[in-house]
């Protein structure tokens, strides 16, 4: 099988180790980093091909202005590690998502879509791409469909298939427009994804077409 | 100089920066500081420029939180993780992104702290890590030779930190062609990892 459908293309990747990533979409890349070595490895060698690009670049000179106010701050500078006791968070969370989803899954304000899905939404990024949690349950299924919008998914837990295969946790998965798509969770358990649709509001999710009450009605 | 004693020269540069990492790190010298600031300052206020021409006030203000993150991060540096350019700039990065988004120019909902760990990755093995500087030399080479349309989009993206929208709108492309471009590039920088 092929499996390099399952992490984020090169090019995207290096977008996120440029910095010049969404930050919605840096999220979906950032959570499938913790569970993945060879795209933690691929981000190396690029953060190395910024170090030599930054480099390659004529040096601007820093006034003796700057440096002297620099080094007359040091002493007074102080790290702004919190004070209180850090949160024990639950380790299957990936770390940026901790600040939207504090105290596990199971506590979220969950929003019934259909009889199979549940969502949450997280926020919205700059763009306008909606960031979400989707919970599908155990072999529930979301009606084949297109979307308007690019899709980013990430599963978090459990797995689901559709018609290009089955993709579990960690797996990484952008949809375009022009894709057609029937995901079904697997029967053993739930399936929670985050989920970031692109584009306007009515544009809607890998899951969440139900959401729109335009569509749903069949107007789209 | 030859392309061979100059690259000499930038490992034996980048041996002595790191001495006075560790010791900013272990004995909180500011006159080590000091040499890196010579050093980094001039890197980070070009790699601010390039995204801002002219905006001089913001590129010193980056270099303000860049060297303030060397300083009280110097601990957590860790040599057999990253080089010391490549936390630098990985450093410049990420405070950009925040520089952004603090003043409203990327307004997102999102805190990027927690989205860029790159020293809390797992790191290279000993294996990987005696390949590491041959890997920079090579980079650095195969930058010099790469055509001009593949450097033009690595650039827009990397230095002047444009997406790949912005990137393709600007050199009035296609977006599949800048994409296939920061691809053909990586290949032929040959730093794609096999997966
Ligand atoms: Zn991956």
């Amino acid at each position: 099988m092929d499996r390099s459908s399952n992490h984020p293309a090169y090019e995207l990747l290096a977008a996120y180790s440029a910095g010049s990533l969404p930050l919605s979409q840096a999220l979906c890349v950032s959570a499938h980093l913790e569970h993945c070595h060879s795209c933690t490895r691929q981000l190396q060698r690029l953060n190395r091909v910024g170090s030599e690009l930054m480099q390659q670049l004529k040096p601007a000179k820093a006034s003796n202005d700057l440096k002297n106010r620099l080094l007359d701050s040091l002493d007074s500078l102080t790290d702004e590690a919190p004070a209180e006791q850090p949160k024990r968070f639950d380790p299957s969370i990936p770390r940026c998502l901790h600040q939207f989803v504090d105290q596990g899954y199971a506590e979220l304000p969950w929003k019934r879509v259909s009889t199979d899905i549940h969502s949450v939404e997280l926020c919205r990024d700059n763009n306008g791409a909606k960031v979400e949690l989707l919970k599908i349950r155990p072999g529930g299924s979301a009606t084949t469909h297109t979307h308007l919008g690019d899709e980013y998914t990430v599963i978090l837990e459990g797995s689901f298939s559709d018609e290009s295969g089955l993709y579990k946790q960690g797996d990484f998965v952008v949809k375009d427009a022009r894709d057609r798509h029937t995901p079904v969770a697997t029967q053993d358990r739930e399936c929670i994804c985050l989920a970031v649709t692109e584009g306007p509001i009515q544009f809607t999710g890998f899951f969440s077409r139900l959401l729109n009450p335009l569509i749903r009605r069949g107007y789209a | 100089m030859t392309a061979m004693s100059n690259r000499q020269s930038s490992s034996e540069k980048l041996i002595a920066l790191g001495a006075c990492i560790s010791r900013v790190a272990k004995e909180r010298d500011k006159s080590a500081f000091a040499e890196l600031f010579d050093h980094y300052a001039p890197q980070i206020r070009a790699y601010s420029l390039a995204r801002e021409p002219g905006a001089d006030l913001v590129a010193d203000e980056l270099v303000q939180e860049v060297m303030t993150r060397v300083w009280l991060k110097a601990e957590k540096y860790n040599a057999s993780l990253a080089n010391l350019n490549t936390w630098i700039f990985t450093l410049a990065r990420n405070c950009r992104i925040d520089y952004l988004r603090r003043n409203g120019r990327y307004v997102s909902e999102i805190d990027p702290t927690d989205l860029f760990n790159d020293m809390e990755d797992e790191g290279p093995g000993p294996f990987q890590l005696a390949q590491q500087s041959r890997a920079e030399a090579s980079i650095r080479e195969g930058l010099r030779q790469l055509p001009r349309e593949q450097s033009e989009v690595l650039t827009k993206v990397y230095l002047e930190g444009k997406s790949h929208q912005q990137a393709s709108e600007e050199l009035k492309l296609p977006l599949g062609t800048v994409k296939s471009r920061v691809r053909l590039a990586l290949k032929k920088l040959e730093v794609l990892v096999e997966r």
